[in-house]
C-alpha cells in the first residue's frame, strides 16, 4: 500500500485536490425549487473564512500597488512630464515677447499707413503745393518747442514756410539745411503767427507760453469769447494762408501784465506732441484741379462780358441821341442828359408832413419853444436815433441821455 | 536539440529558486491579476496566476508540486471573486498536474515550446472551467470561445516575456 502510494503519489495528490474541491464546489452548490442549482447567496462559514484569509493576503499588497500606480502618476506628472516644461517655457516666453514685437511694429506700420494716407488725401485737396515731410528728431529741450523734418533745401525747402498737418498749422521752417530743416513749432515762446476767431472776428497774435501752451494775446477784453470757438489763422503774417484751422478756444484769462487785455488759452488743433509726418507748404500760388481751373476761365469770361455790353449801351444811346435830336437838353452838360442819365426814374416820395405836431413829432422841441429854429427848412429827424447809421458808432450815441437831448447844432439841408 | 528526450542530463535538470521566489511571484501574480483590470479595463485577455503556474510546473518538473500550486492559485482566484470557491481550483489544479508530467519530457528552456505549451494549457483550462461550472455544477454561465482564445494568445504573449526573466531568478549550480 505504502509503495503504491509512493509510487503513484502524483496521481494520489491530484486526485485528492481535486476530490476535496469537488466537495466543497458540491457543498456551495444547492439546487432550487425550480430544479436549477445556483450558488448559495450567503457563503458557508467555511467559504467565508476562506474568502477572508485570500483577501486578507492579496489585499494589502494591491493597495499598497494602487498608491504606489498614484505615488508614480504623480511622480510622473508633477516631475518627470515637466523636466523641460522650464525650457519649453522660456522658449514660449520668448516666443511671445518677439511676437509681441512684431505685432507692435505691424501696428506701427498700420497706424503710419492711415496717417499717411489722410495726409496724402488733405495734401491732394489742399489748394497750395506742399511737401510732405517725416519728423525724425527734437530738440531734446523742453524749453525749445522745435523739431527736425528728413526734407530740406533739395526738397524746395526756404525759411519762413509753413509747417502744418490735415488736422491745423504745426509750425514754421526755421533752418534749412540741404537735407533736412529745424521747424518752430506754434507752441513754442518765441513763435508767433495772426490769427482770428471764426465767429466773433477778432484778431490776435498766436504764440506759446512757457510751458509749451498755445495762447492768442493782444486781444482787447471781449465778453463774446466763448470757450469751444475755433481760431484761424489770419493769414497777416506772411507764413499761414488764412483759413488755416489752428485750434479750439479752451480758457480765457486776463492779460496779468496789461488789465484791459485777455489772453487765451487754446488746444492745438493739430497733434503737436504727437507728430510723425507734416507738410510743408512749399508755393502760395493756388493750384486748381481742371474742372477748377474751367470754372475759373468761365467765371473770368463771363466778368469780361459785362463792360462789353455796357459798351453796346452807350453806343446804343448814342445812335439814339442823334436820330431823336429832341431828347437832347441844350442846357445840361453831357453827362447828365436824359440819356445818360442813371438815377432811379422814380425816386422815393418824401413822407407826408403831419397835420398837427406831437411830442413824437421831430421839431416838438420846436414847437414848445424851448430852442428856436435856425433853419427855414427843416429835415424831418428819425423817429428812433440809434436807427440811424451815425447812432451805432461810438460817438456818443451810445449815451444814454443822447435820446432827450435837445440838436444844438444847425442842420443844413444836403 | 532534443524536445522529448529525457535521458539528456540537461533534459533532466530541474530548476531551483529561492524560497521568496516561490512566495513572492505567486502572490504578486495574484495582486496583479485583481487589480490590473482595473486599469486596462474590458482587455484583460490574461490570466497571470495560470502563467506562474504553468512556469513553475514546467521548471520544477514535478507533477505534484505543480497540483499543489495550481490548486492554490486557482483557489485563491476563486476566493476573491463572488463565485463558488473550486472552480479555478480544479482547473488550475488539473493544468499544474498535466505542465509538470509534460516537463518532464520536454526541453522546458525551449521558448517556443514553452509558449505553445501555455496557449494549449490555457484552452484546456478555460474547458475544464467551463466544463465544471456548466456540466458538473450545473451553473448558468456566459461563454465566448473568442474570449477564451484571446485569453490563451495573451497568456502565450506574456509567457514570452516573463518566463526568460524569471529563468533569471533560478538558483545556478
Amino acid at each position: 500500500m505504502e509503495s503504491f502510494i509512493a509510487r503513484y503519489r502524483n496521481l494520489v495528490v491530484l486526485l485528492a485536490l481535486l476530490t476535496a474541491q469537488l466537495v466543497g464546489l458540491a457543498v456551495q452548490v444547492r439546487r432550487t425549487s425550480s430544479g436549477l442549482n445556483t450558488l448559495d447567496s450567503t457563503d458557508a462559514k467555511g467559504v467565508r473564512l476562506i474568502r477572508l484569509w485570500a483577501n486578507a493576503v492579496i489585499s494589502p499588497p494591491e493597495r499598497l500597488i494602487h498608491a504606489s500606480k498614484i505615488g508614480v502618476i504623480g511622480l510622473w506628472t508633477n516631475y518627470i512630464d515637466l523636466l523641460h516644461v522650464r525650457q519649453q517655457n522660456q522658449d514660449l516666453e520668448n516666443t511671445v515677447d518677439r511676437l509681441r514685437l512684431e505685432e507692435a511694429a505691424l501696428l506701427e506700420d498700420a497706424r503710419q499707413g492711415q496717417r499717411l494716407q489722410a495726409l496724402i488725401g488733405f495734401q491732394q485737396r489742399y489748394i497750395f503745393t506742399t511737401q510732405a515731410a517725416q519728423v525724425y528728431g527734437s530738440s531734446g529741450s523742453d524749453r525749445s518747442h522745435v523739431f527736425y523734418i528728413d526734407k530740406g533745401a533739395r526738397d524746395g525747402l526756404k525759411p519762413d514756410m509753413a509747417v502744418i498737418t490735415a488736422d491745423g498749422i504745426v509750425g514754421k521752417v526755421r533752418d534749412v539745411f540741404p537735407h533736412t530743416a529745424q521747424v518752430l513749432a506754434v507752441n513754442d515762446a518765441t513763435s508767433g503767427a495772426g490769427v482770428i476767431l471764426e465767429k466773433t472776428r477778432i484778431r490776435g497774435i498766436l504764440r506759446g507760453d512757457a510751458s509749451g501752451r498755445l495762447e492768442v494775446v493782444g486781444i482787447l477784453a471781449d465778453e463774446r469769447i466763448q470757450p469751444g470757438e475755433h481760431v484761424l489763422t489770419a493769414g497777416g503774417d506772411l507764413v499761414f494762408p488764412r483759413g488755416l484751422p489752428v485750434g479750439v478756444v479752451e480758457k480765457v484769462v486776463r492779460d496779468p501784465d496789461r488789465d484791459a487785455f485777455i489772453d487765451i488759452l487754446l488746444k492745438p488743433a493739430a497733434h503737436l506732441d504727437r507728430l510723425d509726418e507734416v507738410l510743408v507748404i512749399t508755393s502760395t500760388e493756388p493750384r486748381f484741379a481742371p474742372q477748377e481751373q474751367q470754372d475759373l476761365a468761365a467765371s473770368e469770361a463771363e466778368q469780361g462780358s459785362v463792360p462789353t455790353a455796357i459798351k453796346d449801351q452807350m453806343k446804343a444811346s448814342e445812335v439814339m441821341a442823334e436820330k431823336l435830336p429832341g431828347l437832347a437838353d441844350p442846357n445840361l452838360p453831357p453827362d447828365q442828359q436824359p440819356l445818360n442819365d442813371s438815377t432811379p426814374p422814380n425816386p422815393a416820395a418824401q413822407p407826408p408832413q403831419p397835420l398837427h405836431a406831437d411830442e413824437f413829432s421831430p421839431d416838438a422841441t420846436d414847437a414848445s419853444g424851448a430852442q428856436p429854429e435856425t433853419s427855414p427848412i427843416s429835415k424831418p429827424k428819425p423817429k428812433y436815433p440809434s436807427a440811424s447809421p451815425d447812432a451805432s458808432g461810438s460817438s456818443g450815441a451810445a449815451h444814454p441821455g443822447a435820446k432827450s437831448k435837445p440838436q444844438a447844432t444847425p442842420r443844413r439841408n444836403p | 536539440m532534443s524536445v522529448f528526450g529525457a535521458e539528456s542530463r540537461r533534459d533532466m535538470e530541474i530548476h531551483r529558486y529561492p524560497l521568496l521566489v516561490y512566495t513572492l511571484v505567486p502572490l504578486v501574480a495574484l495582486v496583479l491579476q485583481a487589480w490590473l483590470p482595473r486599469v486596462v479595463g474590458r482587455y484583460s485577455w490574461f490570466d497571470l496566476p495560470f502563467v506562474v503556474t504553468v512556469y513553475f510546473a514546467l521548471a520544477r518538473r514535478n507533477p505534484m508540486e505543480g497540483t499543489v500550486m495550481g490548486s492554490v492559485m486557482g483557489l485563491f482566484q476563486d476566493a476573491l471573486s463572488h463565485h463558488a470557491i473550486g472552480i479555478n481550483g480544479i482547473a488550475k489544479t488539473a493544468v499544474g498536474f498535466l505542465a509538470g508530467s509534460v516537463g518532464i519530457r520536454i526541453d522546458v528552456d525551449n521558448h517556443t515550446i514553452r509558449v505553445l505549451l501555455n496557449f494549449a494549457l490555457s484552452l484546456l483550462s478555460s474547458a475544464i472551467y467551463l466544463f465544471v461550472t456548466r456540466f458538473l455544477l450545473g451553473l448558468a454561465i456566459d461563454w465566448s470561445w473568442l474570449t477564451e482564445l484571446l485569453r490563451a494568445v495573451g497568456n502565450s504573449v506574456i509567457a514570452l516575456v516573463l518566463f526568460p526573466l524569471l529563468d533569471r531568478l533560478q538558483i545556478k549550480d
